[in-house]
């Protein structure tokens, strides 16, 4: 997206990484044999597994501008508890210490939160990550379906059977269906 | 500035304006519907998208520029609630809704009566305004079967004439015939509910839903394609106003609807007769209209908020508010809830209508004795998806996971990769009594997107009497997931005490002009052109869902209009 500029750029990447990082930690179907370092080192770089960065930058450019600041200031509250508490950015972190920050956050633990507070920050953060986990590829997560892979969706369906209704067993009719075929979407050209 | 004349306006253009279009259109009556939101075809209802309609609430009021307010206190800071529960263009909140449709109880109309017999006054919380209705179940009857054959809901007779019938609901009040079409086909969750609750000695049955199973009157039957609570239907099968009674609004050739108007006021002259409406247009002009009548159907927020808005030197506390009973009595469903995940087995929870799916009447209204149980009134429990949606996006947010699995990191993808598709949700819906200090008001310092001062609701349900109700309610479900043969079975953390889904009370109806707002018909006891439509008028509230009463009422309502209302203008009661 050639109009970005390079800090709102630099920032959408960080508040997307920060973003992946923090609640989709583990999420990710594509590195589930891998380690926990693996994974991390993975999603540090530039492209956050099955797409949930490339979701959350669309949508900051995009539907939830807005939030714009709210991460902002949610991603400096972080650094700050981080650096207070372990001289490090969150980044930077070992997984425990990873782990323990997150936790910190979804307890509303973490101090020196003032607005968002760490609780509202590690909601939305974490919204923000199912959504692009979860939400029809055309937004620009769920790559190549692996959320609903993941947890066996097949999409939006026009119709089941009363034989897929009766069904004990996991649905696995193919396609799985997007929107994709219906509608051109805000594919990314970098 | 535009102005025009008609014999009748309506206010918002939903569950019930809809309704009062049509039957008083084909009663000959020129009409103008206002809807401040667009009209939409079936069409516009495809492609099925959970993020766009579920997680951003694309059809519903949008939480930004319509914000409706809310404090447990009065002493507390309202902030805007996350979701709204009511529609936001032509065919109201039945574009979207999970369509499940009851008729209330005979007791849900007489619960003071009800429960003063059976165990006396005391048992009432001494600050409830639990009050009787001024009409009885058999009143509206006759109302309930037009709404379910016109409109064609799918259902199992539970009590045909007085006869018990094995498979529908056998706690439902009396019905004249069957339901129009047949129940909906039962889905694995309803499935497994059903076999566990006849173990349990409940009595289960196929929610009745607004649905058509099969084709009616040219609508085409379900597909069980999932995408019904958020959504429009996109083959028209959800029996909307959009596909019922707007079509037959336009065919009478005397209704007009105006779509992206925003009613502001009620005008009245000096002698206490409404004269009409002001209200904003598409482009933001203002605009009147007279009429020789004035419904008001935009929901509670906004019937409140229009008597609110339009006082005069006669009615200095707002219109028709002699009373002083306006915004009062504020009332809302709660859901606890209990999740049930399976390990032998799929659930597929996301095929099937997604509301309310299979239910038991078992605990609600005084179905069951209260006797040494510390509360009154019910609830209505089903199986349901987690927030009666039934996407992926909606099982991560409003599904918690069990104790010990935090919401995030790999033991939480585990969890969702395991059990998205193997589990089962279990509601309560609870009958929450009213209570005078539960209010809607002007909130003096947030605006809507018109510069008009929100709704602002003060409101908290945990209370003593509802805080044991939902105690007991959460150990019946947490029974029957345990029946039902789940591996795991946990509860959702309690409420903060924020309303639920379904808003009633604001403008209630009764038979004193004293102390009620309406009569049974919802017309104002103040200025007798001025109609009040939908659950506003409700004097308590059933654990039901509410819209099938409110379309009865507006039928009610209607053909007391057109009978004699018409012929002889003037107090109905
Ligand atoms: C997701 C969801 C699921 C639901 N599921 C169920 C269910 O399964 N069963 C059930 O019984 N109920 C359900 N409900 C509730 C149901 O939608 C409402 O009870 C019902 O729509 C209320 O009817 P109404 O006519 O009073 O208001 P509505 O149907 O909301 O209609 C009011 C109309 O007035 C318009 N309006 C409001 N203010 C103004 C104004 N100032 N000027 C002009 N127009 C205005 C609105 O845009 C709206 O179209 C659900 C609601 C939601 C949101």
């Amino acid at each position: 997206m050639s109009e970005h500029d390079a800090s709102r750029r630099e920032f959408l990447v960080r508040a997307a990484v920060g973003a992946g990082a923090v609640a989709g930690a583990g999420l990710v179907p594509e590195t589930h044999a891998q380690t926990r370092e693996q994974d991390r080192k993975a999603k540090s770089e530039t492209n956050a597994p099955a797409g949930v960065l490339n979701y959350i930058d669309l949508a900051l450019a995009g539907a939830y501008a807005d939030l714009q600041d709210f991460y902002r200031r949610g991603l400096a509250q972080l650094d700050a508890y981080c650096r207070k508490t372990y001289n490090e950015p969150f980044v930077r972190l070992s997984a425990t210490r990873q782990d323990e920050v997150i936790t910190a956050l979804d307890e509303g633990k973490a101090g020196g939160f003032t607005w968002p507070t760490a609780q509202e920050f590690f909601n939305t953060i974490r919204t923000h990550t199912m959504e692009g986990m979860f939400a029809d590829p055309i937004y620009g997560g769920n790559k190549d379906f692996a959320g609903w892979r993941l947890v066996g969706f097949p999409g939006a369906q026009a119709i089941f059977t009363p034989a897929d209704m009766q069904s004990k067993q996991a649905f696995t009719r193919a396609p799985i269906l997007s929107l994709q075929a219906q509608a051109q979407g805000p594919t990314r050209k970098e | 500035m535009a102005s025009e004349k008609t014999d009748v306006v309506i206010v918002g253009v939903g569950a019930a304006g809809g309704i009062l279009a049509a039957e008083l259109g084909k009663a000959g009556m020129k009409v103008v519907g206002l809807e401040r939101g667009p009209r939409l075809t079936t069409a516009d209802f495809t492609p099925h998208d959970e993020l766009r309609y579920f997680q951003r609430q694309e059809l519903r009021p949008n939480v930004k520029r319509q914000p409706v307010t809310w404090r447990p206190n009065a002493n507390a800071r309202a902030l805007p609630l996350p979701v709204l529960n009511y529609g936001n263009q032509a065919g109201g909140g039945t574009i979207h809704y999970g369509a499940v449709s009851w008729r209330f109880h005979e007791d849900d109309f007489r619960a003071r009566s009800q429960t003063m017999e059976r165990y006396g006054a005391a048992a009432i919380p001494e600050d409830s305004s639990l009050a009787d209705w001024p009409l009885t179940y058999a009143d509206l009857e006759p109302f309930y079967d037009r709404a379910e054959y016109e409109l064609g809901v799918s259902g199992k007779a539970g009590n045909l004439q007085g006869r018990k019938i094995d498979g529908g609901n056998p706690f439902e009040a009396p019905r004249r015939r069957e339901y129009p079409l047949p129940p909906l086909f039962v889905d694995q969750a309803g499935a497994i509910f059903e076999a566990a609750a006849r173990k349990l000695g409940h009595h289960p049955f196929s929610t009745p839903r607004a649905i058509v199973s099969q084709p009616y009157r040219g609508r085409l039957g379900c597909t069980y394609c999932g995408f019904c609570q958020a959504f429009g239907c996109h083959i028209g099968a959800k029996s909307s106003i959009l596909v019922t009674k707007l079509p037959e609004a336009d065919a009478s050739g005397n209704f007009k609807l105006l779509t992206g108007a925003m009613c502001y006021r009620v005008n009245s002259d000096n002698s206490g007769r409404a004269t009409g409406v002001s209200y904003y247009g598409p482009d933001g002009e203002d605009n009147t209209i007279e009429a020789e009548l004035v419904i008001l159907a935009p929901f509670i927020y906004d019937n409140v908020r229009l008597l609110l808005l339009s006082k005069t030197a006669r009615f200095p506390d707002g219109l028709a508010n002699s009373s002083g009973q306006v915004g009062k009595h504020l009332m809302a469903h709660i859901g606890p809830r209990v999740f049930a995940a399976f390990d032998d087995r799929y659930v597929n929870i996301y095929m099937g209508p997604s509301a309310q799916r299979h239910s038991l009447d078992d605990f609600n209204a005084d179905n069951f004795d209260h006797s040494s149980l510390g509360f009154i009134r019910g609830a209505q429990i089903s199986v349901s998806p987690a927030d009666l949606e039934a996407g992926p996006i909606g099982a991560a947010v409003s599904m918690n996971p069990p104790p010990g699995i935090p919401r995030w990191g790999g033991a939480y993808r585990d969890f969702l990769a395991k059990y998205f598709a193997r589990y089962a949700g279990l509601t309560a819906q609870t009958e929450n009594l009213p209570y005078a200090d539960q209010t809607i008001d002007l909130d003096p310092n947030v605006r809507d997107a018109w510069g008009l001062p929100a709704p602002r609701l003060t409101y908290d349900w945990r209370r003593p009497n509802e805080l044991k109700r939902v105690e007991f309610m959460v150990r019946q479900l947490e029974e029957l997931g345990r029946t039902m043969g789940a591996t795991h079975v946990w509860r959702s953390p309690p409420g903060q005490g924020a309303p639920g889904a379904h808003h009633e009370g604001g403008t209630r109806m009764g038979s004193d002009p004293k102390t009620s707002v309406v009569n049974r018909y919802g017309q104002s006891w103040d200025i007798p052109n001025l109609f009040i439509i939908g659950s506003s008028t409700y004097p308590s509230m059933s654990g039901f869902n509410p819209t099938l009463t409110i379309q009865a009422l507006a039928y009610m309502s209607a053909d007391a209009i057109v009978n004699r209302y018409k012929k002889n203008p003037g107090p109905l009661a």
